[in-house]
């Protein structure tokens, strides 16, 4: 490459290689464009209104009922919006072709993989997690005070992007396994909605599904609950919450495997 | 300089299938370095799986593929580290602008300084004649800017190898000859491997021809030679008077291979295969002065591509391997 004397060449070998770059630009896709404020309005937004109508309504539900509404609100409907934003994430680099460009790059695969798992955790833990929950828990704190322990909304929210990790690498798996939208965006929809139906069941499924990290299952509180109410977590929540990373990892890791063997 | 050195591409008996199709059947290339490399051969050639297999987006269901003397497969990234590549419709991330772009791309080869990457995004803009649209979002881009844009990006680096494919194909008539005189100037710095249908094109900038058809090389070698033609060197005659006695002179001609006769207007045209090109040249037409007839047009039948394309495309010869 002659002509090039006055540059300060990447040298960088191994999986690493572009992956800098790469992470730059999906952070700039997410906070360079509109997409982070819509999504703040969107989710941030829908929080507001409901948490706050109902809040500030003379017939106010209980504490404990308006931490319910803001953990759906939270935890179960971004969700549905992670996996919108993820089927796209590779499926549509796929099918558009922009893959196969940059891959002409020196870029390797898993470093691809990885920069669109981390730039579109950042912005999903931004715009789906901290913003919606700082509206809705600021609203009970005001409504309610002395009710919500600090360490415990951000435990709750740690778990709450835990939960979203859950789906964000699901989809993002599945979108090296098909390269049709359909399946990418359908699976984890059918999971997100039919996992109360699937736990009923077959109650073991409760260990490798997300729910009960938001939602009451029966008469158990959600581990979300459980840490906003500041009182100690069960074992078995802890090890469902230890069940869900590993399983984001190994979609994560899977997701590596199949895209090393995709052909574009 | 070793063998190795010698070529910048080299491949032996590169293969691919797809499912039960066979998109390419052992390619054995060989590119010179700093030569401009024509990729010739109808729609479903293989020419695009065969850029896919240099580049590594795909792998090789057998043989294997060496560029700067390194396995494509197991130095994929080495190697496009010193490679450019415009595909053939180049998709970028919309989002970006064409600036974006090019320092998006460039990034992946220069950690900095970030004053001299400017530098040389503005120079690439300007090679492409996109200054004027630089901060307007690819998203508004028609056809003919994206490839320009295409053609920018995989210069960036100012590559060792640029591999183009179908690098003219939606520009007009003015695109094209901006493309290929570019292509012409940077023979100096790179090799250039093209992919195209566009035989004037290669014609015209071209140094080293291959042929694919089927997934299969027919022909292969330096343009000049293909042009000559797999008949051999022919000569064409139109004449008049004794035409019999004539033919009978130049059959007993040792280095006359074949002569045939046509009858044209008033006299006859005679097309003359010969086995010895000097010996031709230096004689034929003294004979036919000398004899008795008036000789009215001679000339060296010349080929077009375009007739060694059809010929063995359509009658699947293999030439000049």
């Amino acid at each position: 490459m002659s002509g090039n004397e006055a540059f300060e060449l990447v040298t960088e070998r191994g999986w690493t290689r572009g992956l800098g770059n790469m992470l730059r630009s999906g952070l700039a896709r997410w906070f360079k464009t509109r997409s982070w404020w819509a999504n703040c309005l969107i989710w941030g937004g829908m929080v507001l209104v409901i948490i706050g109508a109902l809040a500030f309504n003379p017939q106010a539900p209980d504490v404990n009922e308006l931490m319910m509404v803001t953990l759906v609100f939270t935890g179960l409907f971004p969700a549905v919006g992670v996996i919108i934003l993820m089927q796209d994430a590779i499926v549509g680099e796929k099918r558009e072709g922009t893959a196969a460009w940059v891959l002409s790059k020196p870029l390797t695969r898993p470093a691809l993989i990885l920069s669109k798992v981390i730039a579109n955790s950042l912005g999903v833990l931004l715009t789906m997690v901290i913003v919606p929950c700082a509206i809705g828990f600021t609203i009970i704190a005001i409504t309610h005070p002395a009710m919500l322990v600090p360490v415990g909304v951000l435990e709750a929210m740690g778990v709450i992007f835990i939960n979203h990790l859950f789906f964000l690498s699901l989809t993002m798996m599945l979108g090296t396994f098909f390269d049709s939208r359909a399946p990418v965006v359908g699976i984890p929809l059918a999971i997100l909605f039919l996992q109360q139906n699937l736990i009923g069941v077959l109650p073991a499924l409760r260990f490798i599904l997300p729910w009960s990290l938001i939602i009451p299952l029966g008469t158990t509180n959600p581990l979300t609950l459980t840490l906003l109410e500041g009182t100690a977590p069960q074992s078995e929540q802890l090890t469902i919450l230890l069940i869900i990373v590993i399983e984001s990892i190994f979609f994560t890791l899977m997701a590596l495997w199949r895209f090393n063997r995709q052909e574009f | 300089m070793s063998l190795s050195d010698r070529y910048v591409i080299e491949t032996h008996g590169l293969s691919k299938t797809y499912k039960e199709i066979q998109a390419l059947s052992s390619l054995d290339l060989k590119v010179n370095h700093n030569s401009i490399f024509g990729f010739l051969g109808p729609n479903g050639a293989g020419k695009t799986t065969t850029i896919k297999l240099l580049l590594g987006l795909t792998r090789p269901t057998a043989g294997s593929a060496t560029i700067f003397g390194m396995d494509s497969v197991s130095h994929s990234v080495e190697i496009r580290a010193r490679i450019g590549y415009l595909p053939q419709e180049p998709h970028f991330y919309e989002y970006m602008t064409a600036r974006e772009t090019l320092r998006f791309t460039a990034q992946f080869f220069f950690k900095g300084p970030k004053k001299a990457i400017e530098q040389r995004v503005d120079e690439m803009l300007a090679l492409v004649d996109l200054d004027d649209k630089a901060d307007r979002p690819i998203k508004t881009f028609s056809g003919g800017e994206r490839q320009r844009l295409g053609i920018a990006q995989a210069q960036v680096n100012y590559p060792d190898l640029l591999i183009l494919d179908e690098p003219a194909a939606s520009l007009d008539p003015l695109g094209r000859r901006d493309v290929l005189e570019v292509m012409s100037k940077l023979r100096k710095y790179a090799t250039i491997f093209y992919s195209t249908h566009i035989l004037d094109d290669v014609q015209r900038v071209s140094d080293t021809v291959v042929i694919l058809n089927q997934g299969k090389l027919v022909a292969q070698g330096p343009i000049e030679e293909l042009l000559a033609g797999s008949e051999g060197v022919i000569y064409i005659v139109h004449l008049k008077g004794d035409v019999d006695a004539a033919l009978k002179i130049l059959q007993s001609q040792p280095w006359v291979g074949a002569v045939k006769a046509t009858q044209h207007n008033e006299g006859s045209v005679f097309q003359v295969s010969v086995t010895d090109p000097a010996a031709a040249e230096a004689q034929l037409l003294k004979l036919l002065v000398n004899g008795p007839v008036v000789v009215t047009d001679f000339h060296r039948k010349q080929y077009e591509l375009e007739d060694v394309f059809m010929q063995v495309v359509e009658g699947g010869q293999n030439v000049g391997q």
